[in-house]
């Protein structure tokens, strides 16, 4: 049995000109077994158990990737919610934890670590308020904490007091990273109806109804799927959808592939295949390209959510096949500053916040790396967030917010973060007033379409 | 070897050389023993992936003696060379090899890095991987 030239040539098509890469390879690991009154024996416990189950992690990977010929952008880890980790509740006693997992990571060589989050769609326990009072502390003094807080849900309604911390603890971030671009709020993401098993940073956690350790692959591909799409030339749009399909099972099958073989070396037990459309600023590998590609002049052109639609929908149907467990996010991510179409569309007064409100109504998460004005209040930011967690409840999916209220920074003005988070001009945002609405704090109820049983 | 198959086997076995008058639950019990026994002997040590092809492409500027250059490098490493296709691409050479490194006395490691000098010294560039990821990409 032989593959076909066809066969062989696509292949390295893909991984050589179309920047098809697995792009995380993530590490999932239970840590609720490591709680203590004193948050340095915490920390010295954390510390313990990551270096035990992930050491061998990043070097197992390159062996794969080398064998396989692939590339591996990156192995991450996600860590249990940290404000569920037993010790004494203070702001402090989470930023030790945190420093003793970010010593711990950088010595094994991961570059992220996400899990410095709480879960509070329904109410916030003394642990959960002192972990997002702590969140700024943390995002400006260490290097590899991503944190996340799941503030709604559509079993529960979404919690307006929790975003109201929140809008707080981003204001702050932004103020003590200012020197960088307000980069520590590009480290948070605020959600709905979070995952547990979301290999992607900054959401990623480990969630508690998962096992102690687990390995989850994270798999892109614009790139891939753009060019298949401009091969297909003139043909309508069911036939669109199928050849998005049928490359998306190709790219899951390789995430599979990956995560198989380092789970099966490393004796863990294999969990997600994430398929998300993931751009980086790198020229080709842009989701906006894509959806120009399928026919739009420019992303934020009417039919925007329209094509958007299709193209993850499509991304999902494909994936289902190639993947023994299909998780995570799976679709399509549209965060601005890392796509040099979308920064663009932005640029040319083509895309705004609006525009990217709906289109987040189809696509996999939601509002992701905007930059706004820096001293946008924090009730404007409070509804900005509250009106994408609206989405997720209503309609039974995950949202999302990634927001760098940029300090000092105002409309037209761009701020960079360097690297994979690239570039975002500053967006509008109306100056209007929501405040007596957040203000009146609470929880909005759940949807009755969440009373199921 | 499955373990149904173990036990049916194992099972057979016994029946052979045992009377039929024994009692059912001491030969269960019998099989479950020798099973129990014997499973951990036959289990698959997973060091070196075995029975795995290696995907060859050489893509670059057609010259003679490109397909004679790396077979070269093959048969001194007795790699058994099991297919060969080539076609132009694009004003390019492309080469594809399928080959099987069971009997090769050299790492997939050491392996690689000839053909990459080798593919330097010609002005081509070569990939050299495990067949897994065409397998994966196009097989269902």
């Amino acid at each position: 049995m032989s593959y076909t030239k066809k066969e062989i040539l696509e292949t390295i098509r893909m991984t050589e000109l179309e920047h098809f890469d697995v792009r995380t390879v993530t590490m999932g690991i239970n840590l609720l077994d490591c709680g203590h009154e004193d948050p340095v024996e915490v920390g010295r416990r954390v510390s313990e158990k990551l270096t035990r189950l992930a050491s061998k992690l990043p070097s197992t990977v390159e062996e794969i990737a080398e064998r396989i010929g692939i590339r591996v952008a990156n192995k991450r880890l996600a860590i249990t919610p940290v404000a569920l980790i037993s010790t004494r509740p203070t702001p402090d006693a989470y930023v030790t934890i945190a420093r003793a997992v970010d010593r711990a990571a950088e010595e094994m060589g991961f570059d992220f670590v996400g899990g410095y989050s709480a879960l509070v769609h329904a109410g916030m326990t003394k642990a959960d308020e002192a972990l997002i009072s702590s969140i700024p502390e943390t995002l400006s003094s260490t290097e590899r904490l991503c944190s996340s807080v799941n503030a709604g849900s559509s079993r529960t309604g979404l919690n307006m007091d929790a975003i109201l911390k929140v809008v707080h603890a981003i204001k702050e971030t932004a103020y003590r990273t200012r020197d960088r671009g307000s980069i520590g709020c590009a480290k948070f993401v605020v959600f709905a109806n979070a995952v547990e098993d979301n290999p992607f940073m900054a959401g990623a956690f480990h969630g508690t109804g998962l096992e102690e350790c687990v390995v989850h692959v994270g798999v892109s591909g614009p790139g891939v799927v753009c060019q298949a799409i401009k091969r297909a030339g003139t043909c309508d749009l069911r036939e669109l959808s199928s050849v998005v399909k049928s490359t998306s099972f190709k790219l899951m099958r390789v995430g599979e592939l990956v995560g198989r073989d380092v789970a099966e070396k490393l004796d863990v037990p294999f969990g997600v295949v994430d398929l998300s459309l993931a751009p980086t600023p790198e020229l080709g590998d842009s989701v906006g390209e894509v959806l120009e590609a399928m026919g739009l002049q420019r992303t934020g052109a009417c039919g925007t959510t329209a094509a958007l639609a299709l193209l993850t929908d499509a991304m999902k149907k494909g994936g289902v096949m190639g993947a023994s467990q299909v998780g995570g996010l799976s679709g399509a991510f549209i965060p601005v500053s890392e796509d040099a179409n979308m920064i663009t569309a932005v640029r040319e007064g083509a895309l705004s916040l609006e525009k990217m409100e709906a289109m987040t109504s189809v696509c996999s998460v939601g509002l992701d790396m905007v930059a706004v004005p820096g001293d946008t209040p924090e009730s404007t930011l409070a509804g900005f967030i509250a009106d994408e967690l609206a989405i997720g409840v209503i309609n039974h999916k995950t949202t999302a917010v990634r927001v760098i209220p940029a300090y000092g920074a105002g409309v037209g003005d761009t701020v960079s973060f360097g690297g994979l988070l690239g570039e975002a001009p500053v967006m509008e945002l109306k100056n209007l007033s929501c405040e007596k609405f957040v203000g009146r704090g609470g929880r909005i109820p759940p949807p009755i379409t969440s009373l199921k049983n | 070897m499955k373990r149904d198959a173990l036990v049916t086997a194992v099972t057979e076995i016994i029946l052979k050389h045992v009377p039929e008058e024994r009692e059912d639950s001491s030969l269960e019990s019998m099989v479950a023993d020798l099973v129990r026994f014997i499973e951990p002997l036959t289990a698959d040590s997973s060091a070196e992936p075995t029975g795995r092809r290696l995907v060859i492409t050489a893509i670059g500027r057609d010259q003679v003696g490109i397909i004679h250059a790396f077979s070269g490098i093959l048969a001194e490493r007795n790699v058994d060379i099991l297919d060969v296709n080539q076609t132009i691409l694009r004003g390019n050479f492309a080469m594809m090899m399928i080959v099987d490194p069971a009997a090769s006395n050299v790492s997939f490691q050491e392996l690689k890095e000839a053909m990459k000098s080798r593919a330097e010294e010609l002005g081509v560039k070569v990939y050299v991987q495990y067949e897994d990821l065409m397998r994966a990409v196009s097989r269902i």
